[in-house]
Parts: structure tokens; sequence; C-alpha cells
């Protein structure tokens, strides 16, 4: 017999209480372990790397109102601009409403120029990118949305409209791949289509996303730019994409101190019903610790068996915990990606694994020591006279 | 009188009480339990430790068996003075010196016979093959080697105490103690347990100490010792 093997026995002698416990460990694990994998993914959207010197330009009523498109020539005469490109959220869908994604009508030549991060340069040729300029019906699609709907180059896609009432026949000319999976799952099109399907739409759109030249010079443009347009019929407001991303996040509500808040509960919740659990496991076996330390087990060894048992207990739950999670990511990939980009990210990644495998640990560290370090500090003799 | 010295017979002593006392506190209040023994128990002894509920016979045996401290006196057990030793020296001392057997037999339930009997040598530091050897030898001088992969459940009541006893004597002590060994068991049983610790002791020269009310059990053993409210009342040879 190894100690693993009397650890793993002395666990498994009431084997439904092991299991239960067991099993609301990795409930709480996996918990804990989506809901701050969820908060790393809205952060991220909020934290884009990519963003640093890419600005928004929009109605300061809010997105449902317009900018005339006149706004372009003023933005692109400013020293700092390097590029700006008119974007529209168009909404649509394709043959099915649940099959929703992110599409927008946007400048065909800026667009590379905006988001060429995004896009990826590497795999993708001029030829390319000139096809899709031609040809007015054309889109671009990326990698991870062609897939889902086996789409290929050449292959023509029906958007039905939602917000405007037009339904687009537009041929897929470049699919583009992504660093992010989020950034594969969009589509754009020929501002133009917008602009002469919808009458109301002409010289107008929704935003204008700039790339200035240095990130530094992002906090004078935005200042200058608003200061120009205010009191005017369309004032604006410019922010950096990443404020522009963080208000959509903000109506979820203060996300991230709800999750915070649940974490902690479950945390809580957990200590709790493990140090009851391993409390009375311990009390059960006052005479078996008794007999140990007879036998000639030190205190400190006791100790030390009682204390790998609590941690054996929350390790097998946090690493099914952590497990079941990282299935469930991939599901919630599989299932809300195309609809919310952002969910194509979602992961449990290795410093939530961590956390959670360490907080798991500590939990079983502190439910188990104190039970059993009061056990092993009980005399033999009044251990060998209890009952059970 | 208590302070008188109680003569054994026998060679050098393995078990020296000098003056020894234990008293407990409830709060403010002393409870003497043992006062002033003196004792010497030779090599090869087997003492039946006998008298009245609260004479003091069970804390004898547990300062004897260095799983309690006295309160005055001092105790030499296998030529180690206990009151010199520190927790952690006092197991490592129990664990080489001394083997255990209980009224209840007070087995690990989710071990079987073979582990059970195992267990005070994963502490001894013996390797895998050496504790197999050992743990197979006790099996055998108890008789159940065709049981040492049953759990204590699968076990009769004499058969768990068999195996408690292979396992106080896996480590090869000097010294066994037990506390009223066949307190649980039928007559038959009983005497089948007790056999097999005279054995111990007339066959492998094992010094014994028991606490038993039972005088079938006492006589058993070369000497009985009686208590009397926490001091040695007298000493009887058995003559068998």
């Amino acid at each position: 017999m190894r100690w693993l093997a009397l650890i793993w026995k002395s666990l498994m002698r009431s084997k439904r209480r092991t299991l239960l416990i067991v099993g609301s460990l990795v409930l709480s694990v996996f918990t804990v372990a989506v809901l701050q994998s969820l908060l790393t993914t809205l952060n991220a959207v909020t934290n884009n790397p990519n963003s640093s010197n890419r600005l928004v330009v929009r109605h300061k009523s809010g997105l449902t109102q317009m900018l005339p498109r006149s706004y372009e020539a003023y933005l692109r005469q400013q020293p700092e601009v390097a590029t700006v490109c008119a974007l529209q959220w168009f909404g649509g869908y394709y043959q099915d409403p649940r099959n929703f994604f992110a599409n927008f009508a946007s400048d065909e030549t800026t667009i590379f120029q905006i988001f060429r991060e995004e896009f990826g340069t590497s795999g993708i040729s001029e030829a390319q990118i000139k096809d899709y300029q031609r040809d007015g019906a054309g889109c671009i699609v990326g990698e991870s949305l062609a897939k889902k709907n086996g789409w290929k180059v050449g292959d023509v896609v029906p958007l039905t409209g939602t917000i405007f009432p037009i339904n687009p026949r537009l041929t897929i000319r470049l699919i583009y791949k992504s660093p992010k999976p989020s950034d594969e799952n969009v589509l754009h099109f020929h501002y133009k289509v917008l602009e002469e399907g919808v009458p109301r739409m002409k010289g107008l759109s929704g935003s204008f996303w700039l790339r200035t030249r240095r990130p530094e010079d992002i906090p004078r443009l935005i200042e200058r730019v608003d200061r120009h347009y205010a009191n005017s019929a369309y004032e604006t407001l410019t922010e950096t994409e990443n404020a522009f991303n963080l208000a959509f996040v903000k109506m979820l509500g203060n996300i991230g101190a709800i999750i915070q808040g649940i974490t902690a509960a479950v945390v809580v919740a957990i200590l709790i019903v493990t140090g009851n659990t391993m409390a009375t496991a311990i009390r059960e076996r006052t005479t078996e610790i008794a007999v140990f330390r007879a036998m000639g087990f030190s205190a400190g060894r006791v100790l030390t068996l009682l204390l790998a048992e609590g941690v054996l207990l929350v390790g097998v739950g946090g690493f099914l915990g952590v497990l079941l999670a990282n299935l469930a990511a991939g599901g919630v990939r599989a299932s809300l990606g195309s609809a919310m980009p952002f969910f194509a990210d979602f992961a449990i990644l290795p410093n939530t694994v961590l956390a959670c495998m360490v907080g798991a640990l500590a939990i079983g560290v502190l439910a188990t020591f104190i039970p059993a370090y009061s056990a092993t500090r009980r005399p033999i003799t009044e251990g060998l006279k209890a009952v059970g | 009188m208590s302070s008188d010295r109680f003569d054994l017979g026998g060679g050098e002593p393995i078990i020296t009480l000098r003056d020894i006392a234990k008293s407990y506190w409830r709060e403010e209040l002393e409870i003497p339990v043992l006062q002033g023994i003196d004792l010497e128990i030779p090599t090869g002894a087997y003492i039946a430790l006998m008298g009245p509920s609260g004479s003091g016979k069970t804390t004898l045996l547990n300062l004897i068996a260095g799983i309690d401290r006295p309160t005055g006196g001092s105790l030499e057990v296998c030529e180690h003075e206990l009151n010199d030793l520190d927790d952690d020296q006092l197991a490592a001392w129990r664990n080489a010196h001394v083997g255990f057997i209980f009224q209840n037999y007070n087995l690990v339930p989710v071990l079987n016979a073979f582990e059970n009997v195992e267990l005070p040598l994963l502490v001894s530091g013996a390797g895998r093959s050496e504790r197999r050897d050992r743990v197979e030898q006790a099996l055998t001088l108890v008789n159940l080697t065709d049981k040492m992969r049953n759990y204590p459940r699968q076990l009769s009541g004499g058969q768990e105490q068999r195996v408690a006893i292979a396992r106080a004597i896996v480590t090869n002590p000097d010294l066994l103690v037990a506390d009223e060994p066949t307190g649980a068991l039928d007559a038959k049983n009983a005497e089948e347990v007790l056999g097999l610790i005279e054995r111990l002791n007339t066959e492998l020269g094992k010094t014994i100490v028991m606490v038993t009310h039972d005088p079938k059990a006492a006589h058993h053993a070369k000497h009985q010792i009686h208590l009397e409210k926490g001091v040695l009342d007298r000493t009887v040879e058995v003559n068998r």
C-alpha cells in the first residue's frame, strides 16, 4: 500500500458523501471558471490592442442617428488622420433570422486599411482585394463564418435586411483569415449597396472609423473634431474604439461587479460546504486518528494525511469543473460566436484555469486544516474513548 | 502501601515506574487517578492489570504505552525515559517498541486485513518488499493468511482481533499492551485470542501488559497486579 492509496481509500469511505461534495465542487468551479472567462472575454472587447490608434465618430445623440458623409472630407484633412472609413451596421440575416451574424456596409477601399490587423495581411492578395472593390455586389467574409455556412469564393449570399428594407444578393469575393476567431464572424459589403438601395441613407452614415498616424494624436483629434461640429445639426461624439465598445458592454449593466459578486458568493458557499463535510468526516474518525497516533504516526503526519485528503478531494472537483467549463466554452463558441462575435473568442484561459485550481486547493486546505488540526491535537487517550 | 516494591521475579526490567502519579483536572478540581506507583516489570513478563472501574488500570496501561504522560514520577520503558521524549519522538518510540491490542479491534474499515497490518510499517521506514514479508509473517502467526484480502466487515469478531494482534506484532515490538482484548468476544473466540496472546509471550518472548476485568482472561497471565483507588494493591502469581 502506498500513501496515495491510503489517502484515496480514506476519502472513499463514504462514497455518496464524497461524490456529493465533488459534485458541488465541480459545479462551483465550473460556475466560477465560466463567469471569470466571460469577464475576461468582455474585457478583451474593450481592450483590443489593435485599436490603439482607431477612433469612431458618430452622432452625439446615439447610433440610430446618422452623420453626413460630407464629414469624411473634413476628417480626412486632419493631419493626424491616416484614413477614414464610413461604416454602417446592416443587421441582416442569412436564410433564417436565427442565423444572425455581424454584417456591415462599409467603404470598400479604406476598410482594408482601417481593419488591416483583423483582416490579416498574409493570405490576401492585391488581386483578391481588387476583385472585391471592382464588384459592387461583392462582399468579404471571415473564414469561420464561411466555414459555418459552407461558403466559398464566388458563392452568392442573399442577406435579408432587418433595419433597412433591402435584401442584397452579394457575391463572395474574398475570404479572410484573422488572428482572432471573433473577427472572422463578420461580413462587409460596398457602402453603395446601402446608399442606392435605401434612399434615406443617401449621403449618410452611422459612423466613421478613423485610423490616426500615432496613438498620442488621439486626445487632440477627438477634442478638435467634436468642437468643430458642436452646435451643428449633426453634432459628433468621437471616441476611441475601446470606449465605443465599452458602451455596448455597459448596456449589460455593471457586469464586472455582478460576476465578482456571484464568484465571491460561490467561493464562500463552497468553503462552508467543504469545511462542514471535512469536519464531519474527521469527527467520525476520532478513534481511528487516535489509533494511528498510538501506532506511531506523529500528529504532523496525521495532519498531513488529512490535509492531503482535503486537497485531493477539491483537486479532483476542481479539475473536473475546469474540464466541464472547457467543454461548455466550446459549445458557447459554436452556438453564440456568430451572433455575438466576441463569444467566438470565449475560452477558459490558462490564467483562469490556474486561478480556479489554486482557489480550489486553497479551499481544500482551509476547509480541512481547522478540523484536522484540532483532531490531531486531541489527546490519544481521549480519542480512543470516543465513540465512532 | 503504594510505595511497596512489587517483586515479579525475572531478569532485567523492561518497565520501571518510579513514584508515578497521574491526575486529571476538571476546571479547578484536581482528580487524582494514580499515586506513588513504583513498579518494575521484567522482560518477558505477562501481566494482567486488574481492579474495579476507576482504579486507574487503563491509565497505568496508557502511561506504560506512552500514549499519556504522568503528572509526577518517571517511567523508563524499553530503555527509554519517556518523560525526556517530545511528542514526535514518543510517536517514533511507540512505533518501534509497543504493539497495541484494543477491545474493539479498531481496524480501519476501508483497508483490508493485509493493509491494516501494514499500517504501522508505513511509518517505520520499511521498504515495500520488507513490508510485504513482515505482514505475511504476522498474518501467518495469527493463522489468517487466507483472509488477508478480506475487509474488516467480512471477518468475524475473533478474526478481527487476530488481525489487530498481527498489526500489533508486525513491527516486532518488545512490549504488547492490551486493553480488555476479549471484552467484545464470545467465550470461544476469547479463549482463542488469549491463547494466541499467551503464545506471543511464551514463544516469542514478548512482554505483555493486559488490562482485564475477566478473571479467566487474567488467569492466562503469569502475574496479576491489582489496583485499588489509584494505588498498587497486591500482586498474585498465577499458578497453572
